[in-house]
């Protein structure tokens, strides 16, 4: 084999002659990855990962247990002016944005899954800090008048250690957080996993066979 | 260390653990897959005590299940509310303003004119009014049943739409039973918004908008925009319910629309004028206002977010926002109530002060008309003012027929309004060249219109024999419709 030949010098050459298939096997080994490969992109096209790179709403209720939160924004008057990430994501610089959207959406979709949520869920440290600089930025003109011995925008949040809902409680989700606690809301519903062109065609087999 | 095709060449127990970990790998990532399918599966699930059957009309069914949302709902049955100019409270209007009955003279609306009260009087409300008919006498089609009740996607779903239409509102009595309520917009199986009534759906198609592909925020609209619009029944026999929005949602475009298409609700008895009866154009109206171009749904203001204890949820008291400032304007604005409240009613004050001009130009301009005739006016000297009169008259009524007297959208409110006043005095003008030619000296002696009794004897109206009538109806027909009706769904309620 012409492996044999390739100098030993390079560690990853090492490792992929290491791992390299008999010849006879090759084809198995192909169908084999082909498979594993097969399943990770309908794990990705079934959990609707490709939304997450977006900044719709839509895709934080790809999770049912977002709905509440969905239905109270929806209905409160944020909804016409920002979307989640647009308080839950730093928007500072474009790489800060996406580190943290990653994190934590990996973070999330782990708990999700392996059903870790709480019946409460509660916001965590990281996310205060992503949401009171969000507060700030949009509400600036806002926060000057009100501390007038603020020098930055900054210093009303560290001076007084407290963050903007201790007393906008209401804003913008109401008080009431748990899981169960808008029962019946409406969201927009998952779209099938099934594509209609699949769909049409049972269908159209199964009138045949009527 | 050696390739492993040549580890494998020499065990070859090496090459089968590497295929059964291959498989366990496949196997698990498998299994990862069908606990994500398995989670966006609980997020179809609904969670209901009793699962509801399609077209299932009574109200209370579906309440058992949503137990906040029907009590909210049952609320729409509270008349105490009165705003300055609306509210859920029995208003007689024809009492309020007496000149709507020479402008409705040969129409049923100049019999009885009432403000609506809560979704769930609909069906109680609509057999109430004098303008439905008796036991004798029958006017209306099926088709004034459409946005009444729960019933009427059942029964259009049993007869079809167009015999639906074409029937004769006595005939479906025994069927149209329960009040405006949840299957109106809800799908029974996911509870998500739906549209029922397929005048909307078709307005749409002919636009070329398919009525699925609106987002969930455009249909907590579209939900009321299912009634709460201008419609027309389309053909003399047929009375097919159609949204006249072919040209465009304005005032304007729909009366194009219906002079194009030479539609006419009645001949007026006075002035003879082909005229023009406009429903309640809401949802157009609101389009043109500031809340709609900001994406503020009906539902934000007319049914906000509550908290009940641990649960928030829609309110289904379906009222005036100004009986509820707290949970809906608070939302975005943050005056004292008074204060709110004082900005609607200033608007309003003003688009009423421009409204009774109109009517007060509109009523005397039929009644001008109806001395030209008897002086002896040809038909072709007549006809510009008529044509002015339809469309004056068009125009009022497309504000004064919506509901919120114009808050919906106060500026296009006025411009409809200025343009109907404006009409309706160039009709007087052309009217008073003629009565001048006929010899007749301007401006003409009016007759005392200004009750509710004195317009309706002036028009010609016998009252009494309708209410008589009407009152024998509801202690025979009504009696017997709802008897049919307990034995065919086995329970009624009376809202």
């Amino acid at each position: 084999m012409e492996m044999k030949n390739s100098p030993k010098n390079n560690f990853l050459t090492r490792i992929i002659e290491k791992i390299i298939p008999p010849i006879q096997w090759r084809f198995y080994v192909i169908i084999m990855i082909g498979i594993i490969a097969g399943l990770g992109l309908y794990i990705l096209y079934i959990s609707n990962a490709t939304a997450y790179l977006s900044n719709d709403p839509r895709a934080c209720v790809n999770c049912h247990v977002m709905n509440v939160h969905y239905a109270s924004w929806q209905r409160g008057s944020h909804a016409r002016v920002a979307t989640c990430n647009d308080c839950h994501v730093p928007q500072d610089n474009f790489f800060r944005t996406y580190w943290f959207k990653a994190n934590d959406g990996l973070r999330h979709a782990t708990y999700f899954t392996m059903r870790w949520e709480p019946q409460v869920i509660q916001i965590k440290e990281a996310g205060k800090e992503a949401v009171q600089e969000n507060c700030i930025r949009c509400h600036s003109n806002n926060i000057h008048p009100i501390a007038l011995r603020a020098i930055s925008n900054k210093n009303v949040a560290d001076q007084t250690e407290r963050y903007c809902w201790e007393c906008h409680r209401n804003t913008p989700h109401g008080r009431v957080n748990s899981l169960s606690s808008a029962p019946y809301a409406r969201v927009p519903s998952l779209k099938s996993v099934v594509p209609d062109w699949l769909n049409e065609f049972i269908q159209s087999k199964k009138e045949k066979s009527n | 260390m050696k390739p492993i095709q040549e580890i494998i060449k020499e065990k070859p127990w090496v090459g089968w653990v590497l295929f059964i970990v291959t498989v366990i790998v496949v196997f698990l990532i498998g299994l990862f897959a069908s606990s994500i399918v398995e989670r966006r599966g609980e997020s179809f699930a609904l969670q209901v005590v009793k699962p509801l059957p399609d077209w299932e009309p009574r109200n209370e069914v579906w309440g058992e299940n949503f137990p906040r949302e029907y009590e909210t709902y049952r609320q729409t049955l509270d008349t105490t509310f009165a705003s300055k100019h609306g509210g859920s409270k029995m208003i007689d209007y024809l009492e309020k303003y007496p000149d709507l009955i020479i402008m409705w003279a040969g129409y049923a609306f100049s019999k009885d004119y009432n403000q609506g009260r809560g979704h769930a009087y609909a069906v109680k409300d609509i057999r109430n009014t004098l303008r439905t008919g008796d036991n004798t006498i029958s006017p209306q089609p099926g088709t004034c049943w459409t946005c009444k009740s729960t019933d009427v996607p059942r029964v259009m779903n049993n007869m079809g739409v167009a015999n639906f239409y074409k029937s004769k509102w006595k005939d479906l009595g025994a069927e149209i039973i329960n009040p405006i309520g949840c299957q109106d917009c809800h799908d029974p199986k996911t509870m998500d918004l739906r549209i029922t009534r397929p005048a909307l759906i078709e307005a749409f198609q002919r636009q070329g908008k398919d009525i699925k592909s609106f987002t969930h925020n455009e249909m907590r609209s579209l939900v009321c925009a299912q009634c709460h619009v201008e419609y027309y029944f389309k053909g003399k026999e047929e009375k097919y319910l159609t949204f006249p929005w072919d040209k465009g949602f304005s005032a304007d475009d729909m009366e194009k629309y219906y002079d194009e298409a030479e539609f006419t609700d009645w001949t007026h008895t006075l002035s003879k004028a082909p005229m023009l009866k406009a429903q309640h154009p809401d949802f157009e109206l609101y389009m043109t206002g500031v809340h709609a171009d900001r994406g503020v749904s009906c539902a934000d203001c007319h049914m906000p977010y509550k908290t009940e204890g641990g649960v928030k949820f829609t309110d289904h008291h379906i009222q005036s926002p100004l009986n509820n400032i707290e949970n809906s304007c608070f939302v975005c604005h943050r005056e004292k109530t008074q204060k709110l409240i004082e900005n609607v009613y200033q608007r309003q004050d003003k688009i009423e002060e421009l409204r009774h001009l109109a009517e007060r130009a509109l009523a005397t301009v039929h009644i001008e008309a109806k001395i030209a005739w008897d002086k002896g006016a040809t038909e072709e000297e007549m006809k510009p003012a008529l044509k002015l009169i339809r469309h004056a008259q068009w125009r009022w009524d497309w504000v004064a027929a919506a509901n919120g007297l114009g808050f919906h959208s106060p500026v296009e409110a006025m411009r409809v309004l200025g343009t109907s006043i404006q009409k309706a005095e160039e009709a007087r003008r052309e009217i008073a060249l003629v009565l001048v030619k006929h010899g007749v000296s301007y401006p003409v002696a009016l007759p005392d219109v200004s009750t509710k009794d004195k317009a309706q004897k002036y028009i010609g109206l016998n009252m009494q024999e309708f209410k008589k009538g009407k009152k024998e109806f509801m202690n025979t027909t009504v009696l017997e419709w709802d008897k049919k009706a307990k034995e065919r769904q086995g329970t009624l309620i009376s809202y």
